[in-house]
């Protein structure tokens, strides 16, 4: 008795190191906790359900979705899915940002990928290309309507594959300011809405062009002498203030603002890159080396000088280009508005980026699966939209958008250059699919050879560099099989 | 005088002379002693089979398949087309050629000056032995990314606090210590010196085993410091100093966090910093090339068995034990 009794608890003590030894190092693991509510019996369906409820994972998060007030909304979410879907088991996983690629990647590869991911961008998506399920038979089979979305919107998840996606969550680009810099600097304010003219200092009226941007933008630029950078004697070693920040997560995208475009070129597999982009390109290197009005790179990976790696968040940069999802840190800054992005060629380009969810192809259950994601994509996408700081898709919606938006925010901002900024978006996307997708972002994208190159290395020949990217980039995609 | 027979000395063998194993598991008690090793050992058994030697195996099928995140062609078995890859892919040298060349710079760092700081922290001259060992130590304990990253403000080109003093010292253009393609090496093995705790600790524990009989016999043979060093330190550390260098190699040949935390892998600056072991990274888990990735880790392990079995050929002329015959 003593010996079988010793014998269990080893083994008990056995497994329970196993389970240690063996379990998750991390938290990035499936909740699983908010599926509470999920009883045939909280059903609201008129005939009621009786069979075993069919599974379907929702995975999380590619592109956000992971902080814990979030989490809070995604878990309500599901439970009320749950409640009212008796059909369907929805489940949540979150996986941490940095883990989530690479844990998607492994559980596609091994037979057991979700269902539904998301929110996911388009570049985000482009990683798993070939992966997501084409819904154009499942809209048409459940006369889905996507009339209420703007159609260049809706031509944006239009992919060879089909189509892959609905608009969900979008966020159109638009050029933050900071008012009180200008009023300091005795500059009027850039133009809030597309085609109006800039008022110089010297009361004459121009294009809001790139080229008066950062003419402007030289204006802004102050050295701790207080001195701009169009002055005798600014030093470019001791600049405490910058005129013009690019949006620089991705050379496409920096590249887009001035035009839209795409590397890949018609047959699909030779690189090409946009006249567009390759000005946007030089100008970006100027504005940080002979210019000075933007970051170099040392600057902007200094916790010092750009704490939260977005250096307009600092309120010591006069413009930036971004998206409408970087007003998530701007709660601080009391004196900052929307402005029109420059025009290039004659030509506003509004870089546009969009978050959606998505359908793996491998899913098991794709009908019960698009149940979910109409069920994402309508009822909860009120509150999904408010959690994420996601601007609505659907057109009906933007006007609520936008309040809730600028409930946000002491100062009253101009929402409407954003919206105008819709109409303007870059098509093709900057962020649409390449060959060697994710080993060509190496050279293009957030943290990329060249992006980092070109921010920490002064004196570079930028058409041989382009020339030489271009090479690189192709010499990746010769290699595809 | 009464004489003694003197009995014959059996050896533990048996009569023949032979020795023999002892005889483990033949006793009942044994074979119970060993049942419940292996039970208790089982989770460590059950998880190393699960989570290392299941994907040695799989990765070696990889080596060998098409297999990749996309499948977009069948799944087939294409012999050495990988290697064939491997061979005529221009990165596979310019990557190993970037290991090689850090390795030579950077092992014999990391092998010397653990070696000469426990030489100090095992000194009787120095006062407060534990608390520079503790201090010496202590970064050791910390995650390791969260070093680097401090190290990345520490060397910022312009606000890190390396420039900052270089500045107040009258340096007007202190340099770029991450992006300088002549500074980076020094840099980097500057980041890895922060974690020779362990490495201090191995060498002190080795110094500390060396019988003081043997300094003092040396010093009676009119040896200074520097020839007691030479002819009874270093002999009788080389077992130590062997096993430092074994184990610098094989890390030195998989480098690669601290260039993934600093240049986000991307190779700069100017190609100086994409390691081998980078490479399969990218390539398995960036890129989702697994056959491709699992073949150049196969490659790594080949590189660093043959340097290791190398090292080990050589260590029989310069490495000391004591204890052997």
């Amino acid at each position: 008795m003593r010996t079988r009794l010793a014998r269990a608890s080893a083994l008990l003590a056995s497994f329970a190191l196993l389970v240690t030894a063996c379990g998750p190092s991390s938290p990035a693991t499936p909740s699983g906790g908010s599926v509470a509510a999920g009883s045939p019996s909280a059903s609201a369906s008129a005939t009621p359900f009786t069979g075993e409820p069919v599974e379907i994972r929702w995975y999380c998060c590619l592109g956000g979705g992971e902080a814990p007030e979030q989490k809070t909304v995604e878990d309500k979410v599901v439970a009320d899915f749950n409640a009212s879907h008796p059909n369907i088991k929805l489940t949540f996983e979150v996986v941490t940002y940095d883990q989530a690629n690479g844990q998607l990647t492994t559980e596609i590869q091994s037979g057991n990928g979700p269902d539904i991911v998301g929110p996911v961008g388009i570049g985000g998506a482009n990683a798993f290309h070939g992966q997501w399920l084409d819904l154009g038979p499942y809209i048409t089979k459940t006369n889905y309507d996507l009339s209420g979305f703007p159609s260049n919107v809706v031509d944006i998840y239009k992919l060879d594959e089909g189509q892959v996606g609905i608009p969900f969550a979008i966020y159109p680009s638009a050029l933050f300011y900071e008012k009180g810099l200008f009023e300091e600097a005795g500059l009027s304010e850039p133009p809030h809405k597309y085609g109006e003219k800039y008022k110089m200092k010297d009361g004459q009226e121009v294009d809001w062009t790139y080229d008066v941007a950062l003419e402007v933008a030289k204006q802004l630029t102050v050295d701790s002498n207080n001195k701009d950078a169009t002055q005798a004697g600014f030093d470019p070693k001791k600049i405490s203030q910058w005129g013009f920040e690019f949006q620089r997560d991705d050379l496409r995208g920096l590249g887009a603002y001035f035009g839209p475009g795409s590397l890949a070129g018609a047959d699909g597999k030779t690189v090409q890159i946009p006249d567009a982009w390759k000005a946007g390109w030089k100008d970006y290197y100027k504005s940080i080396w002979t210019n000075h009005t933007s970051l170099t790179g040392p600057q902007f990976e200094s916790k010092d000088i750009n704490p939260s790696d977005y250096p307009f968040f600092t309120g010591h940069v006069g413009m930036s280009e971004n998206f409408l999802w970087s007003t998530y840190g701007l709660s601080d800054l009391p004196d900052w508005d929307l402005a029109a992005i420059p025009s290039y060629n004659g030509t506003a380009t509004a870089a546009f980026n969009a978050d959606t969810f998505r359908i793996l192809k491998g899913s098991k259950h794709p009908d019960e699966a698009f149940e979910v994601l109409t069920y994402l994509l309508g009822d909860a996408s009120s509150d999904l939209l408010t959690a994420y700081g996601g601007f609505p898709a659907r057109t009906a919606d933007q006007a609520a958008g936008i309040e809730a938006l600028q409930a946000q925010f002491k100062n009253t901002v101009d929402w409407q250059v954003a919206v105008d900024g819709i109409e303007r978006a870059d098509n093709p996307n900057f962020e649409s699919f390449m060959p060697a997708y994710n080993e060509s972002l190496g050279l293009v994208g957030s943290g990329g050879k060249y992006l980092t190159r070109w921010g920490n290395t002064p004196g570079l020949d930028m058409d041989k560099e382009i020339t030489s990217l271009q090479a690189e980039m192709q010499a990746i995609w010769d290699k595809q099989p | 005088m009464v004489s003694v027979p003197v009995q014959p000395v059996i050896p533990p063998g048996g009569r023949r002379g032979r020795l023999r194993r002892p005889s483990l598991g033949r006793t009942a008690l044994a074979r119970h002693e060993a049942r419940w090793g292996l039970i208790f050992l089982s989770p460590w058994l059950i998880g190393f089979v699960a989570f290392t030697f299941l994907p040695i195996i799989a990765s070696l099928i990889f080596s060998v398949t098409n297999i990749s995140l996309a499948q977009d062609q069948p799944l087939r078995f294409v012999g050495l087309e990988n290697v064939q890859r491997m061979l005529a892919d221009k990165q596979t040298w310019e990557s190993l050629g970037v290991t090689f060349r850090f390795a030579a710079f950077n092992l014999p760092i990391a092998i010397i000056i653990p070696f000469v700081v426990a030489l100090v922290l095992n000194s009787r001259y120095l006062r407060g032995v534990g608390i520079f060992r503790t201090l010496f130590f202590l970064p050791y304990v910390i995650p390791f990314v969260s070093g680097v990253l401090a190290w990345q403000g520490m060397l910022n080109l312009e606000t890190g606090w390396v420039n900052e003093f270089l500045r107040i010292i009258g340096v007007e253009n202190p340099p770029n210590w991450l992006q300088d393609t002549t500074l980076v090496y020094p840099s980097l093995a500057f980041i890895g010196l922060w974690g020779i705790g362990a490495g201090v600790i191995v060498n002190l524990a080795g110094l500390k085993g060396i019988p003081t009989e043997l300094y003092d016999a040396a010093r009676i043979d009119g040896a200074g410091w520097w020839a007691a060093l030479r002819n009874v330190t270093l002999p009788m550390m080389s077992p130590v100093i062997f096993y430092s260098l074994i184990l610098g190699i094989v890390d030195i040949l998989q480098y690669f966090l601290v260039p993934l935390v600093l240049f986000n892998g991307t190779g700069e600056p100017g190609g100086s910093t994409l390691f081998f072991n980078l490479v399969i990274y990218k390539q398995a888990f960036n890129f989702q090339n697994f056959s491709y990735g699992a073949t150049l880790a196969w490659f790594l392990f080949a590189i660093t068995l043959a340097i290791t079995l190398v090292v080990f050929r050589t260590s029989r002329r310069w490495v000391y034990y004591a204890g052997e015959r």
